[in-house]
């Protein structure tokens, strides 16, 4: 019988979900592993909860995070730990693998143990293909976020443990918030440029039609290379996953890696000058334009009514 | 200071969709092979610390004869060896590919900066760097945008949520890179790349483990919408789209 783990921060909709798999997968014996901001607040326990309680965590701070964890798993880790793919699996999932010499997986969207094996459905090529893994006898997994149902926990005390708090990964450090501000997460139409728009100064033109539209402003991995955008506005595999009302993509080829981050969005908008570019197929409306050309036309057909 | 890239190379990340076809448990394609963007960051983050340090890097890739494109770029961009672990090209267990990375940087006498791109464009793994620290018992710096020699460490900038954060950090340590503004791959000179086509790239051995990760199937994902074109002059054209947002935003463009 394998047994299986889920390492989560807080609780909110990731964690939940993790939490719910690891006892679909585990059962009553399914072990939860909680790290919480201090002070400790409510969270959902599922099993035999073990807790660190660390404080000032805002920005998750890695090397914090990785030893709160190693605390939390002890010397004997479960065959299969689960954390949710995100933040907390960027900053130490791998590693935690890597230091209990365990292989490691992540946008993982299904999993399930057939014959005492682990199996695993994860994104592969950008987005491009899936591919199924025979994942052996233990790994640690980051499960992509929506790709569970979060049930209805038993709720139970966690055991908090004794924990002496490292310092942080950087010393001297210092957080500095984007200066763009854009809150791709929340906005409900986004605006997202692409290398077509061949300046610095077109990219900026977005900006008005993002106000116009009381949208937020977006890029692709080429606008942030060109330094037209910052990276936190970046939409994609290794960017942001958005879903909003509308997605306007202005400049943008279409790259699988692209599309992965905004394929939930539910009316695609697209404004290419080539009409084979690959985002056609992935919008509802295209439009085979020059940026540039159509933008005053644009603006006048907005404001006129 | 001394430091190691890996460099993978991989199928372009660009290439139209249906150039690439899944087929048996590979990708195949009429497609260049190409070092990663992210490994381009890794990259140019090693020559930065070569420069500023006085010191050296040197470049390791995993897999087959395909990995090159990436090691004669990091020849070219002046490292001072190039190492290919011997392996089948294609899928590799990643716990299997951080060891032997790991014994592949041992052999060439270790570094005080190993540089990762933050996820190749194939598997999209994206756990090989944490692999590697977590086995070599060293910290991890995540999503690193730009790094530079600080006395005997590196000060670096991280992707933090909604920003960045940044401090500095002692060496021997393993940095993933990511897309800043201080990681934009450097083109290397024309004059370069043909003598870096002339260098010899080591080749060590591969071990075959045989545990870890297989792939037991490996299909193409189907997602597209049915497209509406909007036709028509440019005028038409804003006209429609600006019909369009208003229907799928209310209360914009009220009409002035
Ligand atoms: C591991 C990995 C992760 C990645 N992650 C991401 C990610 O998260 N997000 C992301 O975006 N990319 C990502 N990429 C990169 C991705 O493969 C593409 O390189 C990138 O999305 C291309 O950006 P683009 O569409 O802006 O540029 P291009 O592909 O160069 O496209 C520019 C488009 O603009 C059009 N155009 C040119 N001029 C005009 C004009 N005047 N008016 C209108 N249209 C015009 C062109 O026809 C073209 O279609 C990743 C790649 C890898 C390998």
């Amino acid at each position: 019988m394998m047994r299986v783990g889920a390492l989560v921060r807080g609780d909110d909709q990731s964690a939940l979900e993790v939490l719910s798999l690891a006892r679909a997968l585990g059962g009553d014996a399914a072990e939860t592993y909680l790290i919480l901001a201090a002070p400790a607040a409510q969270h959902a326990a599922a099993g035999a909860a073990r807790a660190v309680v660390l404080e000032g965590i805002a920005d998750a701070d890695p090397a914090q995070l990785l030893a709160a964890a190693q605390a939390l798993i002890g010397a004997a880790p479960p065959d299969v730990l689960l954390i949710p793919d995100g933040p907390l699996f960027e900053a130490v999932g791998a590693q935690l693998a890597g230091s209990i010499d365990r292989p490691a997986a992540r946008d993982v969207g299904s999993v399930a143990i057939e014959d005492g094996r682990l199996q695993i459905v994860k994104g592969a090529f950008g987005g491009k293909a899936e591919v199924t893994l025979d994942a052996g006898e233990g790994a640690v997994l980051g499960v992509r976020q929506g790709a569970h149902q979060a049930d209805e926990l038993p709720q139970a005390a966690p055991q908090v443990l004794e924990f002496a708090q490292p310092a942080p990964l950087l010393s001297g450090r210092r957080a500095v918030r984007d200066a763009s501000g854009e809150d791709l997460g929340r906005a409900k139409v986004i605006v997202s440029g692409g290398r077509g728009l061949g300046s610095a100064e077109a990219y900026r033109s977005l900006r008005e039609v993002a106000n116009l539209l009381g949208g937020a402003l977006g890029a692709s991995r080429a606008a942030v290379d060109e330094g037209w955008a910052s990276p936190s506005q970046q939409v994609g595999i290794t960017g942001q996953k958005v879903a909003p009302e509308v997605y306007l993509a202005i400049g943008i080829s279409g790259a699988s890696q692209h599309l992965s981050g905004m394929s939930g969005s539910k009316v695609v908008i697209a404004v290419n000058r080539d009409d084979k570019a690959p985002i056609f197929a992935a919008a509802d409306v295209g439009v085979v334009a020059d940026w540039q050309a159509l933008w005053p036309e644009l603006r006048r057909a907005l404001a006129g009514g | 200071m001394r430091a190691i890239a890996f460099v993978k190379s991989i199928l372009d990340p660009e290439a139209p969709p249906g150039a690439i076809r899944f087929d048996a448990g590979k990708a195949l394609g009429d497609v260049p092979q190409v070092l990663g963007p992210y490994e381009g960051n890794a990259l140019e983050l090693a020559v930065q610390i070569a420069e500023a340090s006085q010191g050296e890097f040197r470049a390791v890739a995993l897999g087959g004869p395909e990995q090159e494109a990436g090691l004669r770029k990091a020849l070219a961009l002046g490292a001072a060896q190039a190492m290919r672990v011997d392996v089948p090209s294609g899928f590799h267990d990643p716990l299997d590919t951080a060891r032997q990375l790991k014994a592949a940087a041992d052999a060439l006498g270790g570094a005080d900066v190993y540089l990762f791109g933050r996820q190749a464009g194939d598997w999209d793994q994206g756990v090989t760097a944490g692999l590697f620290a977590g086995l070599a018992g060293l910290p991890l710096v995540p999503l690193v945008q730009a790094a530079e020699v600080a006395g005997a460490g590196l000060k670096v900038r991280r992707e933090i949520a909604g920003g960045y954060e940044e401090g500095e950090i002692a060496v021997p340590c393993v940095l993933s890179a990511s897309n800043g503004p201080g990681t934009l791959l450097r083109l290397p000179k024309v004059k370069d790349v043909m003598l870096a086509n002339r260098k010899p790239i080591e080749l060590r051995a591969g071990a075959q483990s045989g545990a870890g990760f297989r792939v037991s199937d490996l299909k193409a994902s189907v997602t597209s919408r049915a497209g509406r074109r909007i036709e028509g002059d440019l005028k038409a054209q804003a006209e429609g789209l600006a019909q369009e947002l208003r229907r799928a935003i209310p209360g914009i463009g009220g009409g002035a």
